[in-house]
């Protein structure tokens, strides 16, 4: 049994060690640097000296490990004892001295995509209003694409080819991708009671041949509100603190009537965006019939819903030309965002 | 289809004493879109856009209605009237339906004796306004009325309309018939057609036939009003691809009382325009479709649902404005009949609606307050946040790629079903009609795109979900399997890819197994399945992750080394939703180790990696396991042999490791790993 133990002798180095850089560092001229290296690194009763002794009186088994702790604190403490050496002599820290406008070292980061970013942009600011994000399946049955939406069998919203229907076995029911992200706000009325405050949000599916303003895939988030005494000017309240809060500063909100068979009224809104109205997306009252296909009273409840694509107010935050290229995932396009 | 209007046609029905400007705006802020307006000549035209629910507002009269409510104007609409001869249409011509689906009302008119010649200025100048290039006095006559009431019409020449009776009914399979663009058409029994006694004349309320068109040498004409059903009409639109401005209408439904008025109108105008005469009433078969909704108001209502006040006078102002007629004295509940043109106003709802849209939506005030609520962040919300946050960080970029693909592309791999992919009709872009089942063919597609291209680099991860087949088995919450994957793929060796999914899952908080596996898409033996453990379940693959095989970087123009991986963020999502419980840092030192052992070739370092974790003690003072070095060395090791350099760091929560406590617990270890991997401790 040695007489010194391991981690004695370790504490002993490492404090030793952490002294001796921080006397070097701290010398401010050579009277002052040379006491402290007869202090810690004198050849005679220098303290790196004292300790080297110590060695001999550790356990053999620990004697290698003991060794290589004290070989490492020694060159630790000849580099700081050169560099303060370095330091007090300008000509040596001339020499020492860097092209400090040479390239950092190469560090890549990714990058969300741009969609990605508006989504969640939308989703944060319905969030401080206490919209929950939802989502849902994008393969759809004809009651949550259509029929709950009051989008009746003769609608030419319901034409195959306006939709992408699955091939399905004879006499089974038709499924399709869905064509709106309402079908979640459907799903998520017949799991829920009022009130309630979500936005849905997610891919999209319509035949349009593709070009620079469509894609037959592309994303939209909704917000649904139901509530007792729920009204227009709360929608318009809500979509002008999701404009302003989107696009900064005091943003107005103006609405135009339009036809959707899921609200009425109906209303296409647009924001004020760079000195114009721009079109930004559909909304409206919840329709009475939607609210009573998914067992709500309409007596009792009523709601607002609107819907933004997230493609187009993505292209126009970012002067992105052709809404295809959200789809190239060219790392040139995705690195700028 | 473009809603055009003429402004001098417009001003005919009503003044609105205001700038073309300012009449747009009017109409844009109470329904009808703009889109362009023009200069004709003399005339301004004005593209409009009309919701599908307002077909009276595809003629100009129904558009002078609502011009007559914004501006508060008088609405003159003619009363026309033909001199008609003694002798009865019905002794020309026979009409018959034999299909009440197809055709609910149809009405004939004859005139006798016209002159086909050229359009007057007035007439073919309104038309051009509008885009329609005129061709004779009589097919003008027909274009301008349904432009006017919304009603179409159709001339036959009645000299070739053979044995004297008309059949409306469904077109018989195979039928052929040729319109009036020349052009021959194969019909189906999903549509309707207008034949006499021999075929078909005209495709119902699309198109008419080539062989009874109005020519220069017409003399009497048969003149069509009539209904036809919006779904047969849109069938044979569709099918035989031949939209007209008649289709369109019919499609959205034109006012049911129109048809008579416009064949009237019609009749006026032909005899005005080329002489003739016009015979004795109409021929009728069917009735005159729809009742009238009658609709209860309560004058409170409309700022329920506004959230502002308009008062029960300037409600029945509007509405009246608009063609609906007031049942009796009210006040404060009144009831309503609609016009027969407003079919889609049935319901209280829907007279709120009207009443708000001329009122004006900016009434509407836009500061009205909202009162805050909590809300919570979902653990599949979280989940996708923390996959992307560790995915950005490692330098790989997000790419959206589609739902939709190629067989060829689809079948590439299926790592998560033994089922075929769906398809979907029409193909989402040419060729791709396949729901993909996994998302890694698409990510190695961009990512072969971005090398072809010269881009810094293509490492790529995308968030998406993959449709499996449930073989019929839909559940409440969705008709087939949707899990949400993240797949990545970067330059590489299969180090790379499972260092990331490791990273994600770490995050996610999930403990898993990697087995040797084998995926069509990766090179054999350099695979794994991701195993997850659960506590309540059995374990379940959550993942894939390989080193991308060299025909399929062929097939995308890619250089390996490149790996690739694909987890399962619903399953995941479980062990991501636990909050995080802080273990504080010990206080204590740390003790590091190296050992270097010496075991078989063949052996897996996860069994190397049990051993030592499953040391006595290991549990407690183990920090952490790394492996710092592999080196084979037949001379030094022996033959299949290889030598594992594994660093150890050793930590108490509660105390200063002694030398004999380490000593102790890499006795245990050496002793775990020999016993149960063969491993022998080296010098």
């Amino acid at each position: 049994m040695g007489t010194v133990s391991l981690e004695s002798f370790r504490a002993d180095v490492e404090r030793l060690r952490a002294e001796a850089v921080a006397a070097f560092g701290a010398a401010a001229d050579d009277a002052g640097l040379e006491q402290a290296r007869v202090e810690f690194a004198g050849a005679k009763s220098g303290r790196l000296k004292g300790i080297q002794k110590l060695l001999g009186g550790l356990d053999g088994a620990d004697r290698p490990e003991g060794g290589r702790l004290f070989n490492e604190a020694k060159g630790a403490i000849t580099a700081a004892l050169d560099a303060a050496q370095a330091r007090l002599s300008g000509a040596a820290a001339e020499a020492a001295a860097i092209d400090v406008t040479l390239p950092g070292e190469p560090f890549r980061l990714g990058h969300v995509h741009p969609i990605t970013q508006t989504i969640r942009r939308v989703q944060e600011i319905m969030a401080r209003l206490g919209f929950e994000s939802v989502d849902g399946p994008e393969v759809e049955d004809q009651w949550h694409n259509f029929e709950a939406l009051a989008i009746g069998a003769e609608h030419p919203a319901r034409d195959p080819l306006d939709n992408f229907y699955l091939a399905v076995a004879k006499g089974a029911d038709p499924l399709l991708l869905r064509s709106q992200t309402s079908t979640v706000q459907i799903r998520v009325m017949e799991q829920r009671k009022p009130p309630l405050r979500i936005v849905s949000l997610g891919r999209v599916y319509r035949p349009d041949t593709a070009d620079a303003t469509h894609y037959p895939m592309f994303h939209q988030v909704e917000g649904l509100l139901v509530e007792p005494g729920a009204t227009m000017a709360d929608l318009k309240g809500v979509l002008r603190f999701l404009a302003s809060s989107f696009l900064g500063g005091d943003v107005h909100v103006r609405f135009r009537p339009s036809f959707f068979p899921f609200t009425e009224p109906s209303v296409e809104f647009d924001m004020e965006w760079g000195g114009r109205w721009v079109e930004m997306g559909g909304a409206g009252m919840v329709d009475p019939a939607v609210l009573a296909a998914v067992g709500y009273d309409p007596a009792e409840v009523s709601g607002f819903a609107f819907g933004l694509g997230v493609e187009r107010i993505a292209a126009r935050r970012y002067g992105v030309a052709d809404i295809r290229d959200f789809y190239r995932n060219d790392v040139r396009f995705l690195e700028q965002f | 289809m473009p809603m055009i209007l003429s402004t001098t046609w417009l001003a005919e029905y009503v003044r609105w004493d205001a700038p073309v400007d300012e009449l747009v705006r009017r109409l844009l802020m109470s329904g009808l879109n703009h889109e362009a307006t023009w200069e004709v000549g003399a005339d301004t035209a004005v593209d409009i856009e009309v919701t599908s629910n307002r077909p009276d507002c595809l003629g100009h009269v129904g558009v002078a209605r609502e011009v007559a409510v914004l501006f508060d104007r008088p609405l003159h609409i003619p009363a026309p009237q033909p001199l008609e001869a003694a002798v009865p249409a019905a002794a020309a011509i026979a009409v018959e339906i034999s299909d009440p689906d197809v055709c609910p009302h149809y009405t004939a008119r004859v005139i006798r004796g016209v002159r086909v010649g050229p359009s007057p200025a007035w007439l073919a100048d309104r038309l051009r306004t509008i885009g329609i290039e005129p061709v004779n006095n009589v097919v003008d006559v027909t274009n301008y009325v349904m432009m006017e009431c919304g009603q179409p019409l159709h001339a036959f020449d009645l000299a070739k309309v053979r044995g004297g009776r008309i059949v409306v009914r469904r077109a018989h399979y195979g039928e052929t018939f040729r319109a009036i663009n020349h052009k021959d058409y194969s019909l189906t029994t999903g549509m309707a057609v207008i034949a006499d006694a021999e075929g078909p004349v005209a495709l119902a309320g699309v198109m008419g036939g080539a062989e009874s068109e109005i020519a220069a040498d017409t003399v009497d004409v048969l003149l069509e009003s009539a209904q036809f059903a919006p779904l047969v009409v849109r069938a044979a639109a569709r099918g035989l691809v031949l939209m007209s401005a008649s289709s369109y209408r019919f499609e959205r439904g034109p006012d049911p009382a129109a048809v008579e008025w416009a064949s009237r109108r019609a009749a006026a105008l032909i005899q005005e325009l080329a002489g003739g005469e016009v015979l004795a009433g109409v021929v009728e078969a069917g009735t005159l479709a729809g009742g009238r909704a009658t609709i209860d108001l309560r004058a409170a209502r409309v700022e329920e649902v506004l959230g502002v006040p308009v008062s029960a006078a300037r409600q029945a102002e509007i509405l009246t404005g608009l063609g609906f007629v007031k049942e009796a004295a009210c006040s404060e509940r009144c009831r309503w009949q609609a016009p027969s043109w407003r079919r889609d106003v049935t319901r209280e709802i829907d007279l709120v609606e009207e009443i708000a849209r001329i009122e004006g939506y900016d009434s509407i005030p836009e500061d009205r307050p909202i009162h805050a609520k909590p809300v919570e962040q979902s653990a599949r919300e979280r989940t996708i946040r923390v996959a992307g946050e560790v995915l950005v960080a490692a330098g790989l970029c997000e790419a959206m790629t589609r739902s939709v693909v190629s067989e060829a592309f689809e079948s590439t791999a299926s790592p998560w079903t033994a089922l075929p992919p769906r398809r979907v009709s029409p193909a989402l872009v040419r060729g791709a009609d396949r729901l993909r089942r996994t998302l890694l063919p698409s990510l190695l597609e961009a990512c072969g795109h971005n090398r072809a291209v010269g881009a810094p680099h293509g490492d790529l991860f995308e968030v998406a979900r993959a449709y499996l087949d449930r073989s019929g088995n839909a559940t409440e919450a969705s008709p087939l399997e949707e899990p949400l994957l993240v797949s990545l793929v970067l330059g590489g060796p299969y180090a790379k890819a499972k260092g990331l999914a490791e990273a994600v899952i770490g995050r996610l908080g999930g403990v898993v197994e990697f087995r040797r596996g084998a995926f069509d898409l990766f090179t054999p033996g350099r695979a794994a399945e991701i195993v997850l453990e659960r506590a309540q379940a059995e374990p379940v693959r959550v993942g894939v992750v390989g080193e991308v095989a060299d025909g399929v970087l062929a097939r995308f123009g890619l250089e390996g080394p490149v790996s690739a991986a694909e987890l399962r963020l619903d399953l995941l999502e479980i062990s991501g939703s636990q909050p995080r419980k802080l273990v504080p840092p010990s206080e204590f030192p740390a003790v590091q180790r190296d050992l270097n052992l010496v075991v078989d070739q063949g052996l897996l370092w996860a069994e190397v990696e049990r051993a030592i974790r499953g040391a006595p003690g290991a549990d407690r003072i183990l920090e952490s396991l790394s492996l710092e070095q592999v080196w084979e060395d037949a001379e030094r090791l022996g033959a299949g042999k290889k030598s594992l350099v594994v660093g150890l760091r050793f930590r108490s929560q509660t105390e200063t490791i002694s030398s004999d406590e380490s000593k102790r617990l890499v006795d245990g270890i050496v002793a775990a790993c020999g016993r149960s991997c063969g491993a022998v401790l080296r010098g």
